[in-house]
């Protein structure tokens, strides 16, 4: 127990005045992954900017985010101070999950950034671009797997819509689902799997330094910083962006959404969070309050009919 | 500047005195909080980064370090006294380090896992430091297959806590196998086994079953049987460790270092599973191997070491791959985010200062532990002479502690069809495991194997799917490769041997039997 | 498993035993019934989301086969005379903490707990041991919800500060 005392004689002495805007953002995704990389930004520049003295982030992990998700809706009921990130792969997910809880349970507040799909593949392999690595999926679908994010997710249905577009059997493709970016990544580097995919900035640092060499990336038009072609210049009719949104807990009253909607707009529109997108090279899709709740209504029924096509959604 | 250049630059830095202090108060607070069951490294430091944010870059990083430490440290603690793991990575701590606590040889079973964490921390910094290129090629070369083949291994140490009936030890890992299975599967987003439970779609805690079968079921079982004695002994002999400890515990603390680094440094390796083989690799080689399971002071050792060393090798792909491969690494990435330090193959070549004083504040962070836990010892072994109603009652209160703070998550129950109440389904998961620990334990059914079970069974299990999706179903791939191979030869032999040596044993035994019978 | 004549005085079949191995049957049953309402996803690996499922079902049908035959072998260890109350004492501190926890806030409830668990020890009466548990826990509060921004929830009491 001395130790206690001690410790809390210390603890005292340091601990932050508490604020009234503490916020707790749930990542639904293992560290080092997409949704976890936008939490620890919006924490970072939440805290950098004064906007909140004291910002946690907690993984909850799985199953494209549906994990989290429910938990969100389970524990953040009608808590102002919590947030959780999501995107895309939500949306898909919750239809392939069947998943109990759905994005109309929380309350939705900015999409906030997005970014394309790249493909890659190890700087040993033998697949040098777009044309080879369609030769190599026409021969044999189940002869390249693909590393990605969980079953269901953007990876996942981008994988899928590029077997289609290319005549290939969207349904034969040998799709691998890892739980984070960090455990993809390792398999990508390591050769295990034929080819990663998943959002340019999971592979940028490793693309850099040469270790992986990227063969496309998903956008409309070609990205200046990214030096590949898109998926349309190689001749596949495919497009396809990863948003990544926060939301806010179920239950709120319009005057908390509010607040939230406040904080979040003024984190946007801050200097430290144009850098972080600039760093990460995040493109800036920021849409916010009803808008956004449109958009988002709208993306669900597209995805839906999507997954249907490619076999991932009875 | 060269390696030791830099080096020596940074333990400088590290040593000054202002910076030991943030050493020290960083492994104070993670001690602090580190001892809470249920409340891991990862939590702990997640818990008090926002403390680190207010010092310059060199304090921070130093103060970090402690923390990371004293958080490791303090699951320890618990599961060494108290029988409560802090965390999934010490829990084969308790099978033994409790065991010799209610001997009255607490004392140096905690000397033993920090002089043990210590060698094991310098040795792998050390490491990290020099050989992580090397390291980390290894690493990448473990494919689905060879975890798989490393996990079947890990199995194979789950006998060696089976205790005196195979039966009851197959049914205790059996039983941790299937509590695994519930929630979403990965693979396919499928949920299994929830029954329609959204609280069980993120699966079991594997804390949270560690706490309840330890801690709660124990509470239940000595309460509930007063009149047998599980008397505790506070202090029998000297609190420090003897010369014979000594001879015990070196060998298997380098042992322990040289199993958990590598593990460590495996994007899917775990800490928990370093510490399963090194429990194992000692119950094979030690002198006294019937001493396991009452107390054998290797038992405490090696896996303390191999929880230490596992942690450092953890940063080996953080700074040299820039993959964040455990929650606790992902939140180091977080820390370093603060100094513009973006983790990634070109980390060493462009921010050295940095790295280096990271590594310099690890070390410094390790030794600060062991110079403050050392001389503590005597205070946490006082611990046990606090009379059993109250100690148990502030086990419970501790064990619910961890587990509140660490889940927060709540659902509306309706009682009685009256009204409706939030209730946190994480303590009712507590209770319920609690009940399973103690009816496990009234009808002799060894508690590790279960925990051990629900750690390994989902990873094993994703590994062989993915391993074998992979190789379109061919099963050859499990043993394509010759680490494969030799894993799972050691598996084999560490199946067969103890087998073999007891049906020779047993020979003996039922020939002597015999004898005396006529 | 040589010991036949020790256990002669032991009661034949081990009621508990196989009570035990009626509910690892259960068991079996419900993982396999739960598997079998589930699609199958295997696709290139032939080993699916239905393989390992199955596959524990059948150990645990396997293992109560071989926990019955124990029961009317005698083979499971002697078992001590256990008392009930403090079990239940235990149990229902553990009950009333999480039914309060969130109305009361965390140090109500636990210093029931913690009571509850020092009553199960032979430790009472309560009327001295709830103080003493509401204090320890309300200063442990402090420390770890105000001092160490652990979120703990906060009741009536804690809403004092």
């Amino acid at each position: 127990m001395k130790q206690f005392v001690l410790a809390s004689i210390i603890a005292g002495a340091l601990a932050l005045p508490a604020a009234a805007a503490d916020y707790k953002i749930m990542a639904p995704a293992a560290p080092g992954g997409g949704w976890d990389q936008t939490a620890r930004s919006m924490q970072t520049a939440l805290q950098d900017e004064k906007i909140s003295s004291s910002v946690q982030v907690n993984n909850v992990p799985g199953a494209g985010g549906t994990i989290g998700l429910a938990q969100f809706v389970n524990q953040a009921n009608g808590d102002p101070t919590q947030l959780i990130v999501g995107g895309y792969v939500m949306v898909g997910a919750i239809l392939t999950n069947a998943s109990p809880v759905t994005l109309d349970q929380i309350t939705p507040i900015a999409r906030l950034t997005g970014e394309y799909e790249a493909i890659v593949v190890p700087a040993a392999s033998d697949i040098k671009d777009m044309a080879g690595l369609v030769a190599k999926l026409k021969a044999d679908p189940g002869a390249v797997s693909w590393g990605g994010g969980s079953a269901g997710g953007t990876d996942h249905i981008a994988a899928g819509l590029l077997a289609k577009a290319v005549g290939v059997d969207p349904t034969k493709i040998n799709y691998i689902a890892f739980s984070g970016g960090g455990e993809a990544l390792a398999a990508i580097l390591g050769g295990q799997v034929t080819v990663g995919i998943s959002g340019y900035g999971e592979f940028e640092s490793q693309i850099k330094a040469g270790q992986l060499r990227i063969i496309g990336i998903s956008s409309e038009a070609k990205v200046e910083a990214i030096d590949a072609p898109t998926f349309k210049e190689s001749g596949v009719d495919v497009s396809i962006q990863n948003w990544r949104m926060v939301a806010a807990a179920p239950g709120l009253s319009a005057d908390q959404k509010a607040a939230v909607l406040a904080d979040v707009d003024k984190m946007v529109q801050s200097a430290t969070w144009k850098k972080i997108l600039a760093d990460k090279g995040w493109a800036n899709t920021y849409l916010a309050g009803d808008e956004f709740s449109a958009q988002l209504k709208k993306d669900t029924e597209a995805t839906a009919a999507i997954l249907k096509d490619i076999g991932l959604v009875k | 500047m060269d390696t030791f250049g830099l080096l020596a630059q940074g333990l400088l830095t590290a040593l000054e005195p202002m910076n030991l202090l943030y050493a020290l108060i960083g492994v104070t607070l993670g001690t602090a909080v580190g001892v809470l069951p249920g409340i891991g490294p990862a939590l702990t430091v997640a818990l008090l980064l926002p403390v680190t944010y207010k010092l310059d870059p060199a304090g921070s990083l130093i103060m970090f370090a402690g923390i990371y430490y004293g958080g490791m440290y303090g699951g320890s603690t618990t599961s060494i006294l108290l029988n409560t793991p802090g965390e999934s990575a010490s829990i084969v701590t308790a099978l033994e380090g409790n065991k010799m606590a209610r001997a009255g040889r607490g004392g140096p079973a905690l000397a033993t896992a920090a002089i043990g964490s210590f060698v094991a921390g310098l040795i792998a910094t050390i490491g990290l430091a020099f050989i992580a290129p090397t390291i980390v090629k290894m690493a990448l070369s473990f494919g689905p297959a060879e975890y798989f083949a490393l996990m079947i291994l890990a199995f194979m140490t789950v006998s060696a806590a089976f205790g005196d009936s195979t039966l009851r030890g197959l049914t205790a890992l059996f039983i941790g196998l299937g509590l695994g299975l519930i929630g979403i599967d990965l693979q396919t987003g499928q949920a299994r086994l929830a029954f329609g439970i959204p609280d069980l779609l993120d699966g079991i805690e594997v804390t949270t079953l560690a706490v309840a079968l330890f801690a709660i079921g124990e509470a239940l079982s000595v309460a509930a049987g007063k009149s047998s004695s599980s008397t505790i002994q506070a202090v029998k002999g000297s609190v420090w460790m003897t010369r014979e400890d000594w001879r015990r515990s070196w060998k298997p603390w380098l042992r322990g270092t040289a199993i958990g680094f590598p593990i460590g440094a495996m994007p899917a390796g775990g800490a928990e599973i370093g510490t399963f083989l090194s429990y194992s690799v000692e119950k094979q080689l030690a002198e006294k191997p019937e001493e396991f399971g009452h107390g054998a002071i290797e038992g405490v050792a090696g896996p303390e070491a191999a929880n230490n060393a596992s942690a450092a090798g953890t940063l080996v792909p953080l700074l040299t791959l820039g993959l964040p491969t455990t929650a606790t690494a992902a939140i180091m990435l977080a820390g370093f985010q603060q100094f513009g330090l973006q983790p990634g193959p070109l980390l060493f070549a462009t921010n050295p200062q940095l790295v280096w004083g990271l590594i310099a504040s690890l070390l410094v962070a390790n030794l600060m532990l062991l110079v403050l836990n050392l001389p503590l010892i005597g205070v946490w072994i006082k611990l046990l002479t606090i009379p059993t109603p109250w100690l148990y009652a502030g086990i419970l209160t501790f064990a619910t502690l961890g587990t509140i703070g660490a889940n927060a998550a709540v659902s509306q129950v309706n009682v009685l069809g009256l009204f409706t109440l939030p209730v946190s389904f994480e303590l009712g998961m507590l209770l319920a495991f609690g009940l399973l620990g103690y009816g496990l334990r009234r009808f002799g059914y060894p508690i590790a194997p279960v925990v051990v079970g629900l750690i390994l069974g989902p990873m094993a299990e994703q590994q062989l799917r993915r391993a074998l999706a992979i190789s379109q179903g061919d099963l050859l791939i499990l043993i394509g490769s010759p680490i494969a191979v030799i894993l799972l030869l050691l598996a084999a032999t560490a199946v067969l041997l103890p087998l073999y040596l007891r049906a020779r044993g047993r020979g003996k035994v039922l020939a002597q039997l015999g004898a005396s019978e006529d | 498993m040589s010991q036949t004549d020790h256990q002669q005085a032991k009661r034949r079949p081990d009621r508990a035993a196989l009570v035990i191995a009626a509910a690892l049957a259960i068991v079996a049953v419900v993982i396999a019934w739960s598997t079998a309402s589930h699609g199958v996803g295997a696709n290139y690996a032939r080993v699916g989301p239905t393989t390992f499922p199955y596959f524990i079902a059948a150990v645990f049908l396997g293992l109560s086969i071989w926990t019955a035959f124990e029961a009317f072998r005698g083979d499971f260890p002697e078992r001590e005379h256990q008392e009930i109350s403090p079990i239940l004492w235990i149990v229902g501190g553990l009950v009333a903490q999480m039914l309060l926890l969130k109305v009361a806030g965390f140090a109500i409830a636990t210093g029931l707990l913690f009571a509850a668990t020092a009553r199960a020890f032979g430790r009472g009466p309560l009327w001295q041991t709830i103080p003493i548990g509401l204090v320890l826990s309300f200063v442990i509060w402090i420390i770890f919800a105000k001092g160490l921004q652990l979120s703990l929830p906060a009741g009536p009491l804690e809403q004092l500060f």
